[in-house]
């Protein structure tokens, strides 16, 4: 079993990396093969990561390899999130050609896809936390050339921030990798709870793993470290963005997991503090999606904000303590539905800009219009990720909710207030609400609302829009929301009692009735919220006369107001400023020197003004002033020296 | 094999550099020079190989003229006859449009015959003659354009040069006092009899001699002939000036701390807190007037100061996992910084252009010289799987272990504050070569690299990735230097 794993393993890590090249190398003349090429080798690695499930336990350690050495292992959690890689990858791989047919420089889009899939499998596989950061940085460095690939100025800026949040989330996990090993002396996710609960002062650790969650955090969009995202999600190719959001935000979950689920096991500190971000990032990320006017970059804001549930559910393990079931089943489906519904929703979103190339919702108005599958597809994504009961986001939605109430009864059973998570829990609720309400705004924009000039023009293409591949990738990829969520006891409580081990947990004591009175209140509370809002938020501030408009301030764009002239522009002038003054400190006692001791003018010549006679010089030979130089002075002191020490050796 | 097989490594290129100026017609001139570059690292291979024990040639008043074949020593000039090789091949396209090659090829070999002299030096006084003798040869590298600005650049770095000299001289003559030889004994030899009630002026010896030959690596005070001389000598020459004559400066700090003096005298001492301290002031200091500067070769030799403080603050840790992290620094800074010199001298080879804005959408014309530079660039920043980032992480362990949290945690936050601007000043640069723009017009160049230019790229570019990937062998190597030393 080890061996197959050991085989299995190397094959997914390695295999993307050599298609990618092969892709490359066949596909530079613009050869349709690379296309065929790329969509074979995604779909054996998908068959790959199927065969995983036939060595759940296996590990593999390479010794030495990259200093450490590398190590990776096999459990339920890392199952579910290769298998969530593979099928996605090969469904986007499967529907890129036709997406980007007609524009250059294709095959090294295919070679970097290849490139991140390898490392996101890496860091998937990974079993401790050196192996994870090393193909994290990896993945990083790759999709970064990505979101590059149309090579636009806007994608070229959107790139930047999102290679500047890698990087210096990089060097921050890397930091914090440097004080746990010093501290714990081990990386391995596995021994972390254990080696975490022999240290006495945990004032440090969580220093340490603050560090190390900043390059997680930074890559699964969390508030404060998110403004990379809008950017990135928009001007990457839609096949990309759809990876983006749905497996590489994960990779960074995977670590933000690996720190709550084992270093910082049952530790009501960080759950506290992880779950206070998450109701930011949850809040904020619906916020701006409700008011942005973008297709793609609603979806993002949206990404960011489903982000934000998966986090309550990783603050509140950290909370509930040993009887956290609800909270790691709720996080893990989460897991599990948001990569699933992102990947429809891009794929329609795909569909809509590979026809318009357009992505402002005034401009995309009623192109879904008859066009069944797109608007089926679509219809379960939205229904999915708004949680409305019978699809898969509403059970995920539930179990996260049915956490936090727990936690509430807790406290009330001891006797403490608990203020702070009743409005944690209507915050949740309200989140939800706004999720009903942007993809209500997404779905009557694109389906029901028609467009003032070129309506006619959309409806010609009804029929032949896309291909029959990507009639079938798309129509595959809506059918798992509704499944899911009509059978969640046959699929998702075995999905989720697969993942619990990860984080050392149980699971919930009883089985859960997700359809229960009592959970089907907290769905409908946030579809009435989402209806109100829609009506009153959507329809009266941000479409208004006939358009949307993009009502957000300016001055509310971190990136633009805070990050770019702060990094860019302050902090490189005072260190440049501080580095120039230490670095002339030497040159300044030279010139003073050299102005002191050599205090003779270097004499000068002033040529006669007679032309012809100037004409004939070919070129100075003048030495610039080298004997009335320090240098020269120092010299002969050397040679004083020299002398000295001959003197003394012979006589 | 017998100890005076160390003379053919040391004596092969002075033999070489004789007959340079016979060798009129450039092609035959790129054959035999080549195929002379190829035997000596064999050669020195062969001497890291077999050789061992010490050679005594003669004796001057008192001080012995001898070599040695320990492990350090070896380690070094493997690493230099091997980067003399790679920009060797290099300079032979790059020079072919060049007044005076036969000049600079004599230059460049005898500044290898130095450099090899001084890696197999048995003691003190030996070293110092051909640090000396390294210093001259090198200098005509600098002057080799002979504008006036190549003169002032050759005049700065003669004058930094000679001042950390003579602060080593000045160190030199206390050492004698101090030690029971001047000969390099593994884990130093200080005579405890003389030092007892001249402590202090002992470690004001040992500073003075750290810091004299920290000028040549570039610490703080003493870097200012970098960034001057590096932009003005050709293209091979600023590689190896940046990637392997610094590292005689590094040689230098290693055999005065680890041989002569010892890593247990030094230890905890005022001379180690200042030097440590200048170190990553020279850390943060280089990367950001890197990150400041445009023209990319003064960058580029910005970055060499920033990068060889890295392998002086493992150093001087005095400890094990900081050695180690120096040492494998070394072998990865040389090779991406000629890596990384090699490709600017390419770039400006065909552009006729310095300035880094000017290398905009460079990267469809000279694929593989940007993807070499690309690998070389991220190896400095510490990504893995590139070697840069395992040599950080024993840095940065080395600093944690041996300076506590606070201090530990300072010294790895600069040296990821430095990593940060590293990857600044160098992605950037791929950044434009690779992405100009949709739109963007590029005039076709005239000519392209040929293979002599490139395969020296693609050579270190993969053995940065391979020694990356399996740093196993060259760890062990490292662990057995520094448990024998410390």
């Amino acid at each position: 079993m080890s061996n197959m794993f050991a085989i299995l393993c190397f094959f997914l890590v390695l295999f993307p990396f050599a298609a990618g090249i092969v892709c490359w190398a066949v596909g530079r003349g613009g050869c349709v093969a690379a296309d065929r090429l790329a969509q074979l080798s995604s779909t054996l690695v998908f068959v790959g990561c199927l065969a995983l499930s036939q060595c759940v336990g296996g590990s593999l350690s390479l010794p030495g390899v990259l200093g450490l050495g590398l190590s990776f292992q096999l459990d339920g959690l890392r199952l579910v999130l290769c298998c969530l890689a593979g099928f996605l990858w090969m469904m986007t791989t499967l529907f890129t050609p036709e997406y980007l047919a007609g524009k250059a420089k294709n095959n090294r889009y295919y070679l970097f896809l290849l490139f991140t899939l390898g490392s996101t499998l890496g860091v998937f596989l990974s079993a401790d936390l050196y192996t994870t950061l090393v193909f994290f940085e990896i993945m990083s460095l790759s999709s970064w050339v990505l979101v590059a690939q149309s090579e636009t100025p806007a994608a070229i800026k959107a790139a930047d921030s999102y290679l500047a949040f890698a990087i210096l989330g990089g060097l921050s996990t890397l930091m914090g990798l440097f004080l746990l090993y010093q501290q714990l002396g081990t990386l391995t996710i596995s021994e972390l709870a254990a080696a975490a609960a022999a240290v006495s002062d945990k004032r440090l650790l969580y220093v340490a793993g603050a560090f190390t969650a900043g390059g997680f955090a930074a890559k699964s969009c969390v508030f404060l470290v998110h403004t990379w995202l809008p950017g990135a999600y928009t001007e990457a190719p839609t096949p990309a963005t759809a990876l983006l959001s749905g497996i590489i935000t994960k990779a960074g979950i995977f670590g933000l997991f690996a720190l709550s689920g084992q270093l910082f096991l049952h530790d009501a500190g960080w759950g506290l503090a992880v779950l206070l971000f998450a109701v930011a990032t949850m809040a904020v990320g619906a916020l701006l999606a409700l008011f942005s006017t973008e297709l793609k970059r609603t979806l993002a804001y949206s990404s960011m904000s489903q982000i934000g549930f998966i986090l309550v559910g990783a603050g509140m393990q950290g909370l509930l303590g040993e009887e956290n079931g609800l909270a790691v089943w709720g996080s893990v489906l989460h897991v599990m539905n948001h990569s699933l519904i992102k990947l429809c929703l891009f794929l329609v979103a795909g569909v809509v800009v590979m026809n318009l190339h357009k992505l402002d919702l005034n401009d995309i108005r009623g192109f879904g219009r008859g066009k069944p599958v797109l608007m089926i597809a679509f219809l379960l994504g939205a229904l999915g990720i708004g949680g409305v009961p019978g699809f898969s986001g509403y059970i995920s939605k539930t179990l996260l909710h049915e956490s936090i109430v727990e936690y509430i009864g807790v406290l009330e059973t001891a006797g403490q207030s608990a203020g702070l998570f009743h409005a944690i829990e209507w915050i949740f609720l309200i989140s939800g609400g706004l999720t009903v309400a942007y993809m209500t705004k997404l779905f009557v924009t694109l389906f029901v609302m028609k467009h003032p000039t070129r309506q006619a023009e959309f409806d010609a293409l009804n029929g032949h829009y896309m291909s029959k591949l990507a009639t079938v990738v798309v129509a595959v990829s809506a059918l798992p929301m509704l499944v899911l969520g009509v059978l969640p006891h046959y699929t998702m409580d075995k999905v989720a009692a697969l993942c619990q081990d990860f984080f050392g947990s149980e699971g919930p004591e009883h089985t859960i009735a997700y359809f229960s009175l009592t959970n089907l209140k907290g769905a409908a509370i946030s579809i009435v919220i989402g209806a109100l809002v829609y009506l009153v938020v959507v329809r009266c501030v941000v479409y208004a006369k006939g358009e949307y408009h993009n009502r957000l301030p300016r001055w509310l764009d971190l990136e633009e107001m805070l990050y770019r002239p702060l990094v860019l522009g302050v902090l490189p002038f005072v260190g440049a400023l501080v580095a120039r003054v230490a670095g002339s400190v030497m040159e300044w006692c030279i010139a003073l020197c050299n102005g002191v001791l050599m205090w003779r003018a270097t004499p000068t010549i002033n040529p006669r003004s007679d032309d012809t006679f100037c004409a004939y010089e070919p070129h100075s030979r003048r030495m610039p002033s080298f004997s009335s130089s320090l240098s020269f002075g120092l010299m002969l002191f050397g040679f004083g020296l020299v002398s000295i020490l001959v003197y003394l050796l012979f006589f | 094999m017998m100890t005076w097989y160390l003379l053919i490594p040391i004596l092969l290129p002075l033999v070489g550099a004789c007959f340079v100026p016979f060798m009129r017609v450039a092609r035959e001139r790129a054959q035999l020079l080549g195929a002379l570059f190829a035997v000596e690292l064999v050669c020195t291979a062969l001497a890291a190989w077999k050789c061992s024990g010490t050679l005594v040639l003669f004796t001057v008043g008192g001080f012995e003229f001898a070599l040695l074949a320990d492990g350090m020593g070896k380690f070094f000039a493997v690493i230099t006859a091997a980067m003399f090789a790679a920009a060797g091949i290099f300079g032979f396209e790059y020079l072919s449009e060049d007044e005076h090659p036969r000049r600079y090829h004599i230059f460049y070999l005898l500044t290898l015959f130095a450099l090899e002299g001084l890696a197999f030096s048995a003691n003190l006084f030996t070293f110092y003659l051909f640090y000396e003798l390294m210093t001259f040869l090198s200098m005509p590298l600098v002057l080799h354009e002979g504008t006036d600005k190549a003169r002032r650049a050759a005049f700065k770095y003669l004058g930094y040069s000679l001042l950390g000299a003579c602060l080593a001289l000045f160190g030199f003559v206390f050492a004698d006092r101090f030690c029971t030889t001047l000969d390099f004994v593994a884990g130093g030899n200080v005579n405890t009899l003389a030092v007892t009630g001249h402590t202090g002026l002992a470690l004001a010896a040992a500073f003075c001699m750290l810091l004299g030959f920290a000028g040549k690596a570039g610490l703080l005070p003493l870097h200012a002939w970098l960034p001057i001389a590096h932009p003005e000598a050709p293209a091979p020459a600023s590689a190896v000036l940046s990637g392997v004559i610094t590292k005689g400066g590094v040689l230098g700090i290693i055999r005065v701390a680890y041989y002569v003096f010892g890593a247990s005298f030094l230890r905890g001492t005022w001379v180690q807190t200042t030097l440590l301290v200048l170190a990553l002031c020279t850390v943060f200091m280089g990367s950001m007037l890197a990150y400041k500067e445009q023209l990319l070769k003064r960058r580029l030799a910005y970055s060499t100061v920033s990068q060889v403080s890295y392998v002086l603050f493992g150093l001087f840790l005095f400890c094990e996992a900081g050695l180690t992290g120096a040492l494998l620094q070394v072998v990865f800074h040389a090779l991406a910084k000629v890596c990384l010199f090699l490709c600017a001298g390419a770039l400006i080879h065909y552009t006729h252009r310095t300035r880094v804005p000017d290398f905009k959408g460079i990267g469809r014309q000279m694929p593989w010289v940007m993807w070499c530079f690309a690998l070389a660039g991220l190896s400095l920043v510490g990504i893995p799987p590139l070697g840069g980032f395992v040599s950080k992480w024993y840095l940065a362990e080395g600093g944690l272990t041996q300076l506590g949290v606070l201090g530990g945690s300072l010294g790895a936050g600069v040296l990821l504050i430095s990593a940060l601007l590293t990857a600044g000043y160098l992605l950037g640069i791929v950044r434009d070569a690779f992405f100009p723009g949709a739109e963007f017009q590029q005039e076709e160049l005239a000519a392209k690299p040929g293979w002599a230019m490139k395969l020296p790229l693609a050579v270190l570019a993969a053995a940065l990735v391979v020694l990356g990937v399996w740093p196993t062998g060259l760890v062990s190597l490292i662990g057995g230097f520094a448990a024998a030393i410390l």
